[in-house]
């Protein structure tokens, strides 16, 4: 038994350790089982990530297509109605479309980042220049980011004038062009125009006929030609008489409608928002120039980025097709555009293309060749240069109410209109107003101050009262003394509050822009309301009083607001 | 048995069974299995799904053809199952450059170039590669025309009544004088207002077309349907080929097309060579929204497109696919569909079917200069890679200014 007993020990012994040992395989094979699982629930979280942007919460195949803002009231509504049309893959599920507005320059680094399948903007041109860098980028002249293209809707660019102002020219007995516009406004001071920035399809094409007629050529133009001095210096003089740019041929239309002749006499934009204005009750005439004019021919593209599904395919068929249909074609009609589709008769009873519109159905009759693309970028380039300078001074709201996200967002938003203005020759200054006024950096070219500027922004500091109109009266007294006919003179101010410091009255203010508007180089002031606190009023008559504009910013779009008044610049 | 062994087979009983369960929960769907090869299991309610890239020329009839063939339910006879058609609109450069460049996701069953040359450039590349042809080129996977067009002259009616007056006839010569003449319409015997001479090709860079005039192009200056690599770097013809391009009138890179030409009107475009399919198609358009009508004008030197149907020979697609993708092809060879191609402007390749049969645009149109019949004997011969690519490479230099 002793012996036995001595046996049995061992042997209970060995046996637990072949349990132990069992349990612990069962505790290895559950725990590597569930870290099996959550690897698994892991990988397959990463990819639904990926597929997140195709597809949306109920399974919906996205398309987003971007689109250039001066047709955001037709665009959007061609895409709610292919929306609710509900149209679908052949299993049944929705094939959406989601709209993304951008200006058509920024699109290009948008589709290159991969930020949507589709774009709409403005021209054809900024296609072939987002080709070009995609061949550049992968080294390879025949890869295309852009694959199918179609057409929905076309619109010649025109020159919108005030009829009044057309006949002064010589409408409708003579042929009228660029040569025309630019001539008579180097004649007359006093005749105000602009074209936007060469962000847009209208401001480069506006930009390029004034390339073409500087550098005496009708096509075939050539870098050598941007760059012979007498060129340059015809440039000069030509955007010398535009009275400010802008972020876009839309913008321009809305002022152009809320403020009527005063606001400008002529400017550059689609043909389809003469017919806009006309219905709101103005008399604009679509000059057609006898140079030749381009077309805005907003095409929907699909590109070929990574990870573009079958689906997204099928949908850009899809909404291309809802585009190109009777229904949709005929809205585009309706728009004041030329549809796609050939049958609609654009002289048609229903037609908006018609005279009391002020457009001409018949023209244009000929078009300017466009450049390559090398030279079109030239063409941007010369354009920063030559272009009219600014001298402008930033009036900042810096009084207690800005304390915390409001001054730090502010910041972030003035960095960004400093760094948005590309040439070095341009003026800009800095002046903060809060119970007082001190003028933190002068008036200086960006090549000069530009790190200056920026040191100050982010220096400034909240606290005190709002002395808004001293804070004005500032930088106006300091541009007047400048008396510079060549430049923009323009004041951008900020507030959040009520005036309640300054020592001169809105009145005296006010009085003193319009007076010394009429005798000395004209200052505009373009003034941002920020938040819901902000005095609209005062800021108002500020800039009705010297032809500028007031704009509502809030703490999450004042860095976009300061982004777009950068290109009035 | 004791009770150790007892508990020693419970606890390899559980973990067994937490592997099972395991592989259970873990294993992808149904769908997704693995299956070996030989003992497929058919699910003859599971269509074959088959996509052709497709030449944006001939696309609006190859997916009207997929429509209804879609509709019908053909069925792969092998399987029993039915066959599902996505049709993937793509230019023939773009297809043959994404082809080359392994970019085509998913993989197409099936391609439809403008042209045979095209997939012959991308074998070409592929046989480098792979050391074997990715497209056939005989047996029963080899490419088949569906349709065939060519290139003619589009020219406006008052322009085209100009031309002759000045110059007698219409060809490139006449066009490379229009297009060099500084003073434009005016000194051509048209109107000031039409401002100078502007030609309609298209971009060669992104549209077969474009490098189709080239080449016919080459085939009038040389008065010869062949062209070597010498001639297309003379430096004589890169000269008067210069003059002539430097009147496009977007140079921008755009892909000037017959829709491009009714869309815009002779605002961008005179005259220019384009594809006799997309002419015949928009000679409606072009009158309604236009003053002035298109006139049809065929070259000496005719550029052929013959749109061959190619099923891609890769592991990339199933048995199954490619074999649906013939059942396709045939159905695209059918009359009733090739019947149908008349009405998209587009030559049939059955004999069955005449050209100026029922629905023909070309006795519709023949008012306009429309022919059925083409001398076939001035056919451009297909220009090989290098005359191509130094074509390419001329524009790119010479007329795009890259």
């Amino acid at each position: 038994m002793p012996r036995s007993h001595r046996r049995a020990r061992p042997k209970r012994k060995q046996s637990a350790a072949v349990i132990g040992a069992l349990i612990a395989l069962v505790m290895v094979i559950v725990v590597g089982g569930c870290l099996c699982w959550a690897i698994y629930q892991g990988i397959s979280t990463t990819a639904s990530l990926f597929q997140e942007d195709s597809v949306d919460e109920n399974g919906a195949a996205i398309l987003r297509v971007a689109y250039s803002p001066e047709k955001e009231e037709m665009f959007v509504r061609l895409v709610e109605d292919y929306n609710q049309a509900d149209h679908q893959t052949a299993d049944g599920r929705a094939l959406r479309v989601h709209p993304i507005r951008m200006e058509s320059d920024a699109m290009l680094l948008g589709a290159m980042n991969g930020e949507f399948e589709a774009m709409s903007p403005d021209s054809s041109i900024w296609l072939h220049q987002l080709d070009q860098l995609h061949a550049e980028q992968v080294s390879d002249p025949n890869a295309f980011l852009v694959s199918q293209t179609r057409h929905y809707a076309i619109s010649p660019i025109v020159i919108a004038i005030w009829k009044d102002a057309a006949l002064e020219l010589g409408w409708p007995d003579r042929a009228l062009g660029w040569n025309s516009l630019v001539n008579h406004a180097l004649a007359n001071p006093d005749f105000t125009w602009s074209h936007p920035s060469t962000a847009s399809a209208s401001g480069l094409l506006a930009t390029l006929a004034e390339f073409y007629a500087a550098s005496g050529v009708t096509r075939g133009l050539t870098p050598e030609d941007l760059q012979k001095p007498e060129t340059i210096a015809r440039l000069q003089q030509m955007e010398g008489t535009v009275s400010y740019y802008g972020e876009g041929e839309w913008a321009i239309a809305q002022q152009v409608n809320e403020r009527g002749r005063e606001y400008l006499d002529a400017f550059v934009a689609q043909e389809q928002l003469v017919v806009w204005l006309n219905q709101q009750g103005h008399e604009i005439i679509a000059i057609y120039p006898v140079e030749g004019s381009l077309w805005e021919d907003h095409p929907l593209a699909l590109l070929e980025i990574e990870g573009l599904t079958n689906d997204q395919r099928l949908a850009f068929e899809e909404f291309a097709s809802y585009l190109e249909s009777p229904e949709a074609q005929a809205g585009v009609l309706d728009s004041g555009y030329r549809p796609a589709d050939l049958n609609l008769d654009l002289k048609g009873e229903h037609s908006p293309l018609k005279a009391t519109n002020g457009v001409n159905p018949d023209e244009p009759r000929t078009t300017m060749q466009l450049p390559g693309a090398q030279v079109i970028d030239q063409v941007r380039n010369v354009w920063w240069l030559i272009k009219r300078k600014t001298n402008v001074y930033l009036v900042v709201d810096t009084s207690g109410s800005m304390e915390g996200k409001k001054l730090f967002n502010v910041r972030e938003a003035l960095m960004t209109f400093v760094n948005q203005i590309e040439g070095v020759d341009e003026r800009v200054g800095l002046i903060e107003f809060w119970g007082d006024v001190d003028t933190l950096v002068p008036l200086d070219r960006l090549g000069n101050n530009r790190d200056a500027l920026l040191g100050a922004i982010d220096g400034l500091e909240a606290g005190g009262d709002t002395a808004l109109l001293d804070g004005v009266t500032r930088a106006y007294k300091e541009l007047q003394l400048l008396n510079d006919w060549e430049r923009i003179n323009a004041i951008v101010v900020m507030t959040d509050g009520q005036e309640n410091a300054s020592h001169i009255s809105i009145w005296d203010l006010t009085e003193k822009l319009s007076r010394g508007n009429q005798t000395g180089a004209p200052v505009v002031v373009f003034a941002i309301a920020y938040g819901r606190d902000a005095d609209y009023g005062t800021l108002e008559q500020l800039a009705e009083s010297s032809g500028g504009q007031v704009r509502e910013g809030t703490v999450e779009t004042i860095r976009e607001l300061y982004k777009i008044l950068s290109t009035y610049f | 048995m004791n009770r150790t062994r007892w508990i020693f087979f419970a606890i390899v009983g559980m973990a067994v069974a937490i592997v099972v369960v395991g592989i259970i929960v873990l294993a992808p769907s149904s769908g997704d299995q693995y299956t070996p090869p030989g003992r497929e299991e058919i699910d003859t309610n599971q269509a074959v799904e088959i996509s052709v890239v497709t030449a944006l020329s001939i696309e609006p009839w190859i997916r009207d053809a997929a429509n209804q063939f879609n509709q019908d339910r053909h069925i792969l006879e092998d399987t029993g199952q039915p066959i599902n058609v996505t049709i993937i609109p793509m230019d023939g450069l773009a297809a043959k450059s994404r082809l080359e460049r392994e970019e085509m996701d998913p993989m197409p069953t099936a391609w439809i170039p403008d042209s045979r040359y095209l997939t012959e450039l991308v074998n070409a590349t592929f046989k480098e590669r792979l050391g074997r042809d990715v497209f056939l080129t005989d047996g029963e996977y080899r490419g088949r025309p569906v349709a065939i067009t060519l290139l003619a002259w589009g020219i406006y009616e008052s322009r085209a009544q100009a031309l002759e007056q000045t110059y007698g006839a219409i060809n490139w010569q006449a066009i490379h004088d229009a297009a060099v003449n500084p003073d434009g319409w005016d000194a051509l015997g048209g109107k000031e207002e039409w401002g100078f001479f502007k030609l309609a090709i298209s971009n060669p860079r992104k549209n077969v077309s474009g490098l189709g005039a080239m080449v016919a192009a080459a085939g009038g200056y040389y008065d010869r349907t062949g062209i070597s690599v010498e001639d297309v770097n003379s430096n004589d013809f890169q000269d008067w080929l210069a003059e002539i391009m430097s009147s496009m009138s977007d140079l921008s890179g755009g892909t000037y097309t017959v829709q491009d030409l009714a869309l815009f009107g002779y605002t961008t475009g005179d005259a220019g060579q384009l594809l006799e399919s997309d002419l015949l198609l928009n000679m409606e358009g072009i009158q309604t929204r236009w003053a002035d009508p298109l006139r049809i004008v065929y070259p000496q030197y005719v550029t052929w497109f013959d749109f061959p149907f190619t099923v891609w020979i890769g592991p990339e697609t199933t048995a199954s696919q490619k074999n649906a993708a013939l059942v396709f092809e045939e159905y695209l060879l059918s009359d009733p569909i090739q019947q149908r191609a008349l009405a998209y402007g587009l030559r049939p390749v059955s004999p069955n079917i005449p050209v100026d049969g029922t629905d023909s645009l070309f006795i519709r149109w023949e008012s306009q200069g429309a022919q059925t019949v083409i001398p076939r004997t001035t056919a451009m011969r297909s220009p090989d890679r290098d005359v191509l690519q130094d074509l390419l490479r001329f524009f790119d230099l010479r007329v795009a200014g890259r």
